[in-house]
């Protein structure tokens, strides 16, 4: 068959394709509106966009409790109620009872200033804070501790009105400041990486390994299979259709991403759109592998499901691939969505250009690779089972 | 109404017995929990470890003793793992630049004199698109300088003229428990009532149109609420199964249920009844199976994040918060948690639990009414 058959074969399969798309009203819904909008704004929302600064223990309301009612204490007080950090500190005068409001959803710390606070603070003693907290919000605890620990580590009770502590003083313990080095990323830009590469597999996976399904299950795929197309033909006529697809949701994501939650990727646009094809692509593979396998359509929707669960916990998403530790970590480094997250991030958060980013990139392609070639062998192989 | 408890008992069995007769359906019923919590212990059990031998390289640029005594409290550190010492601040820079470690600590010309006068400064420049490892980083550099302060206060070892922060906090949790990655595990009971529900509903409804028997029972002498009502209550013993193996891996797990058991199950129960009744809302306008699995699916990742199953809402930004005040499954995990981890009574979760009631009691004439509509 020459080229130009081949190639003509697979315009008109990814015709085909778009025209089924056009057709079904809740495909075109849940690809192109339903998963990039809901991942990107659910993520924005929880995150909070660029220039909004919010300080996470701000508005958690918190007990105080002054045993001591000294000026000491009293400074203490006024510098955490003037700063940005602890906008709700309520004023309580006993112990007990505040403690015992504690996992009522009234409060969710108590500190408590014991008695001798100002007389150890004179005598050059360390002085003591209690912190009480309800460990069963998660992270909130640490929040509140770390947030207050970094408001008394330069607390001076000499002094009326407290300096304004900088991010660096905030870092420091007593003694040896800690200066920061490295890029700081603007707003949104960690959530873009992750949802950029989330959305192409959830979609890319669904509309190939689904599609198949949902056609060999209205009777479609085995007609396409018994017409004189090549397996490879039918292959890349719908990555074609799928690219464009890809296409399209990565520019939703990046301008909700951009202009709704002031995202400032490192990046060109170019690196973007190519890297965002890349992670389509290695999912597409799998998902053609998936679709020789003769699964039902909600079938490939609960693999989709684990797969993604799959890649929160081994593909450095939520913890880096370095900090998993015996098996995970070589499951993780066998992953080559891991390497689509590593790429993502150096170039979208630190500006590295694609082409520097040679391993990655030829563990991705590799990958492409392998996994269209074995596709296709077992496309090509279990033909007669997918028509039947 | 005994023949509406009758009709009830009848299709709660019928759905029980079509998912016993669909092994892939009851493997999936099993499969969601333990998958979730594996995947749970994998993140655990990385923040965990012993060690973390996060790669740094150091440069030395003052040589005093002071320096020294820091490198050997980071030489120490169980969070980084000092790979070189290099000679000058550019080549640790360059060492993070090139991707051969995470984090480049400098230590500048002066140290020593700066740290005897309270004005000492380290530079740590990091990698920070590995967000928790650079993390790590910053707090192996805290805590060595935390370390040299301590050690002078006791005049131990090298003694600069170094002070003891003025104040020390002292945190008790409530709980009285260590600090764990286990305040997560109540959230992951109730992202599993949830799957469990939105599962339930595509095996009850959609998967059932797609058979062609929903018309047929529609069509049998038994009224649509009671329909409804079997499939509910079949959730309902789904819902204790899942919540009872849940529990069970929990307790080998090695965390101490303190609450009511009762009143953990009637959480859970709550929380896949206002699921499944959410789903049968969206099952009057989605037909498909799979696409309504996509849809449920596309739903619960953002919960996660939004209704406090790996961080608490409290943490969110504004709106983020206003969107998980306003769902009730929010308020089902936070009961959980409070039931599991603090082991409070009924009072204390009661208005949660009446939040998931009220949603459930609202949802589920409007479902009625929309399937009634469609049929």
């Amino acid at each position: 068959m020459s080229v130009a058959t081949f190639l003509s074969d697979s315009v008109a399969v990814a015709e085909n394709e778009f025209r089924q798309f056009r057709r079904n009203r809740s495909a075109i819904l849940i690809s192109l509106v339903v998963l990039p909008l809901f991942f990107t704004i659910s993520l924005g929302a929880g995150r909070g966009a660029a220039g909004t600064t919010f300080s996470p223990t701000a508005d958690i309301p918190i007990g105080f409790v002054d045993n001591d009612n000294s000026l000491a204490s009293l400074r203490l007080w006024q510098a955490l109620t003037s700063s940005p950090d602890f906008h709700n500190l309520i004023q309580s005068y006993n112990e007990q009872a505040t403690i015992a409001e504690l996992g009522t959803k009234r409060i969710y710390a108590v500190i408590v200033v014991p008695k001798d606070f100002q007389n150890d603070l004179e005598n050059g003693n360390q002085a003591k804070l209690i912190l009480y907290t309800d460990d069963s919000e998660p992270g909130v605890s640490d929040q509140i501790q770390s947030t207050l620990t970094s408001y008394v580590q330069n607390f001076d009770p000499n002094v009326e009105v407290q300096p304004h502590l900088s991010q660096v003083q905030r870092q420091s313990v007593a003694g040896v400041g800690i200066v920061a080095k490295g890029a700081v990323f603007a707003g949104f830009n960690i959530g873009l990486t992750a949802v950029l590469a989330i959305v192409q597999i959830f979609a890319a996976f669904y509309e190939i390994a689904g599609g198949i399904s949902r056609e060999r299950e209205d009777g479609t795929y085995a007609r396409l299979l018994v017409s004189p197309i090549p397996t490879g033909s039918i292959v890349l006529g719908k990555t074609l259709f799928d690219i464009l697809l890809c296409i399209i949701r990565t520019f939703t994501v990046l301008g909700i991403s951009v202009y709704g939650y002031g995202a400032r990727p490192s990046t060109d646009l170019f690196t973007l759109l190519a890297l965002s094809l890349i992670v389509a692509l290695v999912t597409m593979g799998i998902g053609f592998v998936a679709a020789s396998l003769k699964l039902g359509q909600r079938a490939v929707v609960i693999i989709e499901f684990f797969l993604i669960l799959f890649l929160f916990a081994f593909s450095g998403l939520i913890i880096d691939i370095n900090l998993l530790v015996g098996i995970t970590q070589v499951i993780g480094n066998l992953l080559p969505f891991t390497y689509a997250f590593d790429a993502l991030k150096r170039t979208i958060l630190l500006g590295r250009p694609l082409l520097s980013l040679t391993f990655d990139l030829e563990y991705l392609i590799g990958s492409i690779l392998a996994s269209y070639g074995i596709a296709l062998v077992l496309l090509h192989v279990s033909r007669e089972r997918l028509i039947t | 109404m005994k023949s509406f408890v009758r009709d009830t008992v009848a299709i709660t069995g019928k759905e029980l017995k079509q998912l016993r007769r669909d092994p892939v359906s009851l493997i999936l019923t099993i499969m969601f929990p333990i998958l979730l919590i594996g995947i749970f212990i994998v993140i655990v059990s990385a923040f965990s470890a012993t060690s973390h031998n996060v790669p740094v390289v150091v440069a030395d640029l003052d040589g005093t003793p002071a320096s020294n005594a820091l490198i050997d409290e980071l030489t120490r550190s169980r969070f980084i793992h000092v790979t070189q010492l290099v000679q000058t601040e550019d080549q640790a820079y360059q060492a993070v630049a090139n991707g051969q470690v995470i984090g480049a600590i400098v230590i500048p010309q002066g140290f020593g004199v700066a740290l005897a006068s309270g004005n000492a400064f380290v530079i740590v420049s990091t990698d920070n698109s590995k967000l928790t490892s650079s993390a790590f980083v910053t707090a192996a550099v805290n805590q060595g300088a935390q370390d040299l302060v301590n050690q002078a206060s006791l005049g131990e070892g090298v003694n600069f003229a170094l002070k003891l922060a003025p104040i020390e906090v002292i945190t008790r949790p409530l709980s009285g428990r260590p600090p764990t990655g286990d305040p997560i595990l109540p959230g992951f009971l109730g992202m599993i009532a949830i799957l469990g529900g939105f599962d339930d509903i595509v095996n009850a409804i959609s998967r059932e149109r797609e058979r062609g028997t929903f018309p047929r029972l529609t069509l049998s002498p038994v009224s649509l609420f009671a329909v409804y009502s079997g499939k509910m209550f079949a959730t309902v013993v789904l819902t204790i199964l899942r919540t009872a193996l849940v529990l069970v891996i929990f307790s080998l797990y090695g965390l101490v249920i303190r609450g009511n058991l009762i009143l953990i199950f009637l959480t859970t129960i709550l929380i896949a009844v206002f699921t499944l009744s959410l789903g049968l809302a969206m099952s009057t306008r989605i037909r498909g199976s799979a696409t309504l699995t996509v849809l449920e699916i596309a739903m619960t990742f953002p919960l996660f994040t939004l209704a406090g199953t790996f961080n608490s809402p409290l943490l969110l930004a504004p709106g983020g918060r206003a969107i998980a005040d306003s769902l009730p499954w929010t308020y089902g995990n936070d009961a959980l948690r409070r039931l599991i981890y603090l082991g409070v009574g009924l009072n204390a979760v009661a208005g949660d639990l009446l939040i998931l009631f009220i949603s459930s009691l609202i949802l589920m004439p409007i479902a009625i009414f929309l399937s009634k509509r469609t049929m």
